[in-house]
């Protein structure tokens, strides 16, 4: 969900009427814009009242560029705020501007800032115009993050770009080093301050005082040219018949000006002004509905005063065009809401603004002003209210600071509140204090004389406490509460339950009870099917196929694929969106049953359909597949680089992780022969294996035992293998069982053992007959060619119902190992190639980090399909049919 | 007592310009005084946010600044 970025906050105000104008400032802004084309930066340092805002205003209206505006408030402190709100502010010139980086931002695990900041640059960069973005107010923030984040953005502007930054401080930016650079404009309170002329200027022409020059003199020197000062020494003298008087007690007096002139200004209101003034202090922005309803007074129309304040230059800013909202120019708002003081009406008015605030629909107001009217029930109930829509765009955090901010014993007596902020605890990885809140919030409920009201209650704190039993690594709790939440939470709440069988899921499959894991998505998807939510049920067939590949039911595996696959076709575009994954696993499959065609073609579709898809862990599973690819071929150093760059791409899912990348590396290191490599992988490992096999263990315990076999230490070897199979046959994994037997095998045969190697091996090839496994035997190499092919002479006659499998399987062994090649592209290094050009090797490069072609064609400005045609061209040149064969030859060529 | 971030202390703020006492609850009900064209605001200040909360006040409504200091706490005036 994007937060809602109040418009007001982006409106450019226009130039004020009647303004002094100033054009010496106006030429310096303007220096600060023609020097050649150096990016700089525009300070306006000075403090309030100033008339800085009024002069960017009047600048950015002639200054013939797009101006991008943001007025900043205390809320923009918050680093993840701030570049939204940039990024909205660009919006307004470059309406497409960082919508990627929107999203990213959005997201529950944003990417670190410098790579969002250098992509905004980017597209900045690309921009034809040259812009203006102005930050007002800058001195509200009060955030490290963004103040580095900004530091970042100055130091790498691009020429097009003009920051301008006012503020009543200066900001916490090297403005040293962009003085001594000449990349920054300044103008300060001695530039800002009015001179003499300006000052008569403005009493005669803009406040309309009809004064001798010696009394603009001494206002004048009273005031040392602070512009607030003198327009409230005029609101003072307005209509008024002894300006002398005025001017002469004011100059003569020692008081504060502002305090004297304030007190001044706000006696001489007619009385309702000074009501409506002091009222509506209490307000962040005001409008005419809202004024009305603070006020309660029919007689005056609050639209009529809040454009007379506006007209007599009454420190009331408007905020949009229309000229709805408004606000109080800040320094006046503050002392204004010092003078109210807390008045016995105080808290009714806060409660008024509350009302209406939440009848307007803005929650976080309306709850601010129900606090500070002290009125808690009210507070606790819009907090409520405020919270499904704080969880859904992952502001859970923000919300407890506000509830903590209630008195325990009004969180106590709700129940659903409670329950909130359980879950909210949950969210925020602290599930002790969850847990706590969770029974209160059972409490609350037991006392509730209403319990329809709470009906889904229950179903919830069961699911919140499955997932924090989950966090916890309480297996057992884990699939006891999602159960239970299973039968509390009503069947057409599709998003609750789909959290339940998740995690029912996730449990079972972490502990190896994979049939159970499976029946939990089979319930789902008929659920899922039955109300009508086919995205659903295809997005879950890949985790029934994973399921069903480990538990080696191959065909059933294929099947489930085909069966989504035909549901995305029936269901359009965004259904297919997702296929990706679907090819992938079928062309792993085929691979494994050993047709090259299907598994080719599957491939293909899945390539294809990667580079569009939206499936946050599709480039790792890709880069895990091709690894695979290149292992089964013998091409250990491509399979090796590709399992880093999996590696890399990582993101982390609630899917355990069965196949650690380190531990496929290992079994590379193995098949290459390095093992000293594959023993500095089993010191690291060796330790954190516990003594109890389990099915996370095993992979890597079936890797550790060919390490030892590799060494030639076989002790204890058998039995762990043996205890291994028995658990795996115990949940059915049969394809852990095929694996592990395999194994045993090659324990057997390398202590020489050939009656239980061939018994073993005989169990293997019955168990994978029926399915067609192929290459988790040829994957083996040369030790099960030999294996096999002693087994095969043990094979009576050809009537022996294994002999045709077996004979299969040597048919498509290489004959030795030497054959294996251990890299096809160094016989071909003598071959002259075309070299390549220097957008093709630009090209190249980028392919080589790991980019898609969209992200390529971004990075170069190329379309697409100039990216594609180069992608051709390369692979051509280097004779290649994929990028990551051009990238190793390429490689290899010393090209990169 | 040496004050650290967290502990009070007392503090003495100089200010050019007069400000007569009423402003003592916008200053956190510093004890104002108004001395040859100058205000002093003397009072126990909370810790190192406080401060700078007050620095920051008196920025917003324009008073210059003119000196901070601590005051051991048996100073009277």
């Amino acid at each position: 969900m994007v937060t809602t970025i109040l418009a007001t906050k982006l409106y450019i105000p226009p130039p004020r009427d009647k303004i002094v104008l100033r054009p010496h400032l106006i030429e310096r802004l303007n220096e600060g814009l023609s020097s050649g084309r150096t990016p700089g930066v525009t300070l306006i340092s000075a403090s309030a009242g100033f008339g800085k805002t009024t002069l960017v205003s009047e600048w950015v209206a002639s200054c013939g560029r797009p101006v991008a505006w943001l007025s900043l408030d205390n809320g923009d402190s918050n680093l993840s705020r701030f570049l939204t709100c940039i990024i909205a502010a660009l919006q307004t010139i470059q309406p497409a501007l960082g919508e990627n980086l929107l999203a990213a931002l959005q997201a529950p695990q944003p990417p670190p800032v410098e790579t969002l900041l250098t992509s905004l640059l980017n597209e900045i960069s690309a921009l034809p115009d040259d812009l203006i973005l102005v930050l007002d107010d800058y001195h509200l923030l009060d955030s490290k993050s963004v103040d580095a984040a900004l530091t970042f953005l100055v130091e790498h502007q691009p020429p097009q770009l003009r920051l301008l930054i006012a503020s009543r401080e200066d900001p916490p930016l090297p403005l040293a080093r962009l003085r001594v650079r000449n990349q920054l404009t300044e103008l300060r309170t001695a530039d800002l301050r009015f001179t003499p002329a300006e000052a008569t200027n403005f009493l005669k022409r803009t406040m309309g005082l009809n004064l001798s020059e010696s009394d603009v003199a001494g206002l004048e020197k009273r005031t040392e040219g602070w512009i607030a000062g003198l327009q409230l020494a005029a609101l003072s003298m307005q209509g008024q018949k002894d300006t002398a008087g005025f001017i002469q007690s004011f100059t003569g007096s020692n008081r504060f000006v502002l305090d004297y002139l304030l007190e001044e200004v706000i006696q001489r209101q007619p009385e309702h002004i000074q009501t409506f003034l002091l009222r509506t202090s209490i307000l962040n922005r005001l409008c005419a509905p809202l004024c009305d309803a603070i006020l309660d007074n029919a007689a005056i129309s609050a639209q009529e005063t809040l454009e007379n304040l506006e007209r007599a230059n009454l420190f009331i800013v408007p905020l949009d065009q229309e000229r709805r909202w408004y606000r109080y120019h800040h320094l006046f708002g503050d002392l204004l809401r010092q003078r109210l003081g807390a008045p016995a009406e105080l808290s009714e008015i806060h409660l008024r603004a509350s009302r209406w605030h939440e009848a307007n629909g803005d929650l976080s107001e309306a709850f601010h002003h129900a606090i500070s009217a002290a009125d808690f029930e009210r507070a606790a109930r819009l907090a409520e209210a405020a919270w499904s829509s704080a969880e859904e765009s992952f502001q859970s955090a923000a919300w407890l600071v506000w509830v903590n901010q209630l008195p325990e014993a009004v969180i106590r007596s709700k129940p659903e509140l409670c329950f909130q902020a359980g879950r909210a605890y949950s969210d925020a990885g602290d599930p002790k204090t969850s847990e706590i809140h969770l029974q209160n919030a059972e409490r609350a409920l037991a006392e509730e004389p209403d319990q329809d009201g709470f009906a889904i209650l229950p179903g919830n704190i069961a699911l919140t406490r499955a997932y924090n039993a989950q966090v916890q690594g309480n297996l057992k709790d884990t699939v006891k509460y999602a159960e239970l939440a299973l039968q509390l939470i009503p069947e057409d709440d599709i998003y609750r339950r789909a959290q339940a069988v998740i995690t029912l899921e996730i449990t079972h499959w972490a502990s190896g009870a994979l049939e159970s894991s499976l029946r939990a998505i089979q319930v789902w998807m008929a659920d899922m099917h039955k109300v009508g939510n086919p995205v659903f049920v295809i997005a879950s067939a890949f985790a029934e196929a994973d399921l069903l590949v480990v538990l080696g039911r191959l065909h059933e595996a294929i099947r489930a694929y085909q069966q989504a696959l035909q549901l995305a076709a029936e269901h359009g575009a965004e259904a297919q969106q997702i296929t990706a994954h679907h090819h992938l696993g079928l062309a792993l499959i085929c691979h494994e049953l050993g047709d090259s065609e299907p598994t080719a073609a599957h491939l293909q579709t899945a390539a294809d359909l990667g580079q569009r898809t939206t499936l946050v862990d599709w480039l790792h599973r890709w880069k895990l597949a091709q690894a695979r690819f290149k292992e089964s071929a013998g091409e250990w150093d491509a399979a090796l680089e590709l399992l880093d760059e999996a590696k890399q791409v990582y993101v982390k899912t609630p899917i355990p992780i069965t196949r650690p990348v380190e531990t496929l590396k290992a079994r590379i290191h193995l098949k290459q022969g390095r093992l000293d490599k594959a023993r500095e992988w089993a010191k690291g490992r060796e330790n954190s294996i516990p003594d109890e096999v389990s099915y996370l263990a095993e992979f890597d315990v079936l890797t550790l035992v060919r390490v030892r076999l590799a060494e030639g230490s076989f002790a204890g070897v058998n039995d762990l293998l043996d205890r291994l199979r028995i658990l795996a046959e115990a949940q059915n994994r049969m394809g852990s069982v095929l694996e592990i037997l395999l194994t045993e095998a090659l324990a057997h045969q390398a202590q020489g053992h050939a009656p239980q190697a061939f018994a073993t091996l005989e169990r293997a090839l019955i168990l994978a007959k029926p399915e067609g496994y192929f290459r988790i035997f040829l994957d083996e190499g040369e030790a099960m060619r030999l294996l096999i092919s002693d087994f095969r002479l043990t094979i009576a006659s050809c009537a022996h119902p294994l002999f045709g499998y077996v004979d299969k399987l040597l048919s498509t062994f290489p004959q030795s190992a030497e054959a294996i090649p251990q890299s096809k592209i160094a016989n071909q290094k003598s071959e002259i190639f075309e070299s390549l050009s220097d957008r093709e090797l630009a090209v190249l490069r980028l392919v080589a980090q790991g980019l898609s072609n969209t992200e390529i064609s971004q990075r170069l400005y190329l379309a697409l399909s100039t990216v594609k045609g180069h992608n051709m061209r390369i692979f051509d040149k280097l004779q290649v049919q994929n990028r990551t064969e051009a990238v190793v030859r390429a490689r290899e060529l010393g090209l990169l | 007592m040496k004050p650290t971030e967290t502990s009070s202390a007392n503090y003495e703020i100089r200010v050019a310009g007069s400000l007569p006492p009423q402003w003592r609850d916008w200053f956190d009900g510093l004890v104002i005084n108004m001395e040859n064209g100058e205000t002093l605001l003397r009072g126990p200040v909370a810790d190192q946010a406080a401060l700078f909360g007050l620095l920051k006040k008196i920025r917003d409504v324009g008073l210059p600044l003119v000196s901070v200091r601590q005051i051991p706490f048996q100073e009277k005036k």
